[in-house]
């Protein structure tokens, strides 16, 4: 039975990676397809003037004159020893300049996801003990309007009212010039953190109201009612739990998107984190970062996947027969 | 026959009443349960709901008259930059005020809607295109290559789709509309195809499909004419919603740059200005073309929604 176990553990752990290898491939691939000239940004505006010879030099001190295969094996080998190339525009290794700004983008997001997973469920449930009442009504449109306004948008007017107006708060970055206290810190990130939340907010809360509300309609619900439970209990005892694993799954999809709306929000505030960098990249063509934080993101996506559905076959048998595509019924545009 | 019919009918109408009395610790007159055969408030709800998409409906048709007609009801060139008239607030030959270009937003509006909800139909358009092709493959293919191009979509699915379509948008050089609209359809396609996949491997195996296939029926023959017939009613909520994200994220690209340039009105590139109009303080460049593209995003989302279907019509047992 352990053996077995382990033996599953091992394939889910293998897919992991396989996942994240083909990831990276297919990143790849598309990165060295862009017809822009990787040489301008690692020379800027001397990389006109440099002479035939020189070019070629160049481009094979790069790497770039291999066919794409080689190149991706070359870069494979060296990413598996932790070196992850320069960053052409930066002229520092990649990972130096990722892990400066990691940390930015972890509390940002990962607060972010944190508010988002309990509020969520929270505001889910309130809606759904409300049903159809007015209370309810009014939040679920309130919520659909605030969830059709585009980040950017919110974070203008954000700026605009708090920044700009009111001249409470700060527009932009993560500290203060000098400053840099724990109070400087959190002063600036509750802009950013509350659109992030309050974008993405209602559509789980939506998600765990609907859920809820059709698993009040079970006829378990009628027999623990007959029993003489409370509304609270049989709510938080057999229909929270019911819906659990759907919603971890759920929550598993919603990542990227956190990420997404993290990353426009970043460089909305020009808060110093991953989005910033990763739209910097694109535009200079600087490809080993826009690679590897393609790849990263991908993978705290695909790892994120993979830790639901562990979670979800801890949690509720009925999964554990493996089934290869769990029909995941309420995964639709996000 | 009929007679029979009708003894059924009332016979079943009957038993839910019967039901709807069991449930009446409601409160609501047993006349609104008996017309309404599920009994529960939906009544309420279910005129509720048709009203909703209604207004929502109104809206975007001006909306989008509005864009069609836009020579009509503008007066100025909205390209025109009148230097003698940067940054204007609101007022009367301006009723939306100038751009800090010295444009008049209320005609960029109109022309820039255009251009938006042209990127957000096409784009649309390739999204569904991409997700019935591949998600009709890998429903109807084996298991292993099914496993595996659901495996793909995955890992795609896992990269945010806006890094993915900046990615995609650097690749292909400076955006025109054409260009724009490829890369977000390129990059929205997934979930769509997931949702026809799974549509497909529940109707590969009926009998009509295996007629089709037998009688020599080909891929896309059997595709078009039988399957997507069937997938298309579900479909149609998805692509409401993909047209409205398309919009978003040529608003958010252009806005960041990475769209449309300024020449090119879109209710995006309006957007991109805003950093300068932050500094001169001049709300009404970042909250007049916001709110028209908010207010779109919400007419599209509310319609969409009346499309996705009531949930179980049984009442609550809470």
């Amino acid at each position: 039975m352990h053996k077995q176990k382990l033996i599953k553990l091992i394939k889910r752990v293998l897919i992991t990676f396989l996942s994240i290898a083909l990831l990276s491939l297919i990143v790849f691939y598309i990165s060295r397809l862009a017809p822009g000239d990787p040489l301008v940004s690692y020379f800027g505006e001397r990389a006109q003037k440099l002479t035939a010879e020189e070019r070629s030099l160049a481009l094979s001190k790069l790497g770039l004159d291999q066919p794409i295969a080689v190149q991706y094996i070359r870069w494979l080998q060296h990413a598996l020893q932790g070196d992850f190339g320069i960053s052409y525009k930066y002229k520092i290794p990649v990972t130096e300049l990722i892990s400066d700004r990691i940390g930015n983008t972890l509390i940002l997001g990962g607060l972010g996801f944190i508010i988002i997973f309990f509020g969520a469920l929270i505001l889910g449930c309130f809606c759904a003990w409300h049903e159809d009442k007015l209370t309810d009504r009014v939040i679920c449109t309130f919520g659909t309007v605030l969830g059709c306004i585009p980040e950017f948008w919110l974070s203008l007017i954000f700026i605009l009212i708090f920044a700009v107006t009111l001249r409470v708060l700060p527009s932009s970055g993560a500290y203060s010039i000098g400053g840099g206290d724990i109070a400087d810190r959190i002063r600036h990130l509750i802009m950013p953190l509350s659109v992030v939340v309050i974008d993405h907010l209602w559509y789980y809360s939506y998600m765990v109201r609907n859920k809820l509300v059709s698993e009040f309609r079970a006829d378990y619900v009628l027999c623990a009612r007959a029993k003489g439970l409370s509304k609270a209990q049989i709510i938080t005892r057999h229909c929270l739990r019911n819906i659990m694993p759907s919603y971890l799954s759920i929550m598993a999809v919603a990542v990227p998107h956190i990420i997404g709306g993290t990353y426009i929000v970043e460089s909305v505030f020009a808060y110093p984190g991953l989005g910033t960098l990763i739209y910097e990249s694109a535009r200079y063509k600087d490809y080993n970062l826009l690679m590897l934080l393609c790849i990263m993101t991908g993978a705290a996506v695909i790892v994120c996947g993979e830790l639901a559905k562990f979670i979800n076959e801890r949690i509720d048998p009925r999964l554990r027969k493996s089934m290869r595509f769990t029909e995941d019924e309420e995964v639709d545009e996000l | 026959m009929s007679s029979l019919r009708n003894k059924i009918v009332q016979k079943i109408q009957s038993e839910n009443c019967v039901r709807s009395k069991v449930v009446l610790k409601d409160g609501l007159e047993p006349e609104l349960l008996f017309k309404n055969r599920y009994g529960n408030k939906s009544v309420l709800k279910s005129r509720f709901g048709r009203k909703a998409p209604l207004a929502a409906a109104v809206i975007l048709a001006i909306i989008i008259a509005g864009c069609i007609f836009s020579d009509l009801i503008t007066t100025i060139d909205p390209s025109y930059m009148d230097l003698s008239k940067l940054d204007l607030a609101p007022c009367a030959g301006y009723i939306f005020g100038t751009d800090t270009m010295g444009r008049d937003i209320y005609s960029m509006i109109w022309y820039g809607g255009r251009i938006s909800l042209f990127i957000g139909i096409v784009s649309a358009l390739i999204s569904t295109l991409i997700a019935v092709t591949i998600g009709a493959l890998s429903g109807s293919a084996s298991d292993r290559m099914d496993a595996v191009i659901m495996r793909i979509t995955d890992i795609i699915l896992s990269i945010p789709s806006l890094p993915l379509a900046i990615m995609f948008q650097a690749m292909m050089g400076a955006a025109n509309v054409i260009s724009l609209s490829v890369v977000i359809g390129a990059t929205n396609w997934m979930n769509m195809a997931k949702l026809i996949r799974t549509e497909v491997r529940q109707l590969r195996d009926t009998e009509y499909v295996i007629a089709a296939r037998n009688m020599g029926g080909g891929f896309f023959y059997v595709l078009f004419k039988h399957l997507a017939p069937n997938f298309i009613p579900s479909l149609m909520f998805m692509i409401v919603m993909s047209i409205r994200s398309a919009i978003a994220s040529e608003s958010t690209l252009s806005f960041l740059g990475m769209g449309l340039p300024l020449e090119q009105i879109s209710w995006g590139s309006m957007l991109s200005l805003s950093e300068k109009a932050l500094m001169t303080d001049s709300w009404w460049i970042i909250v007049i073309p916001g709110a028209f593209l908010a207010v779109t995003l919400l007419c599209f989302t509310s319609l969409g929604n009346s499309l996705r279907g009531e949930l179980s019509k049984r009442h609550s047992q809470l």
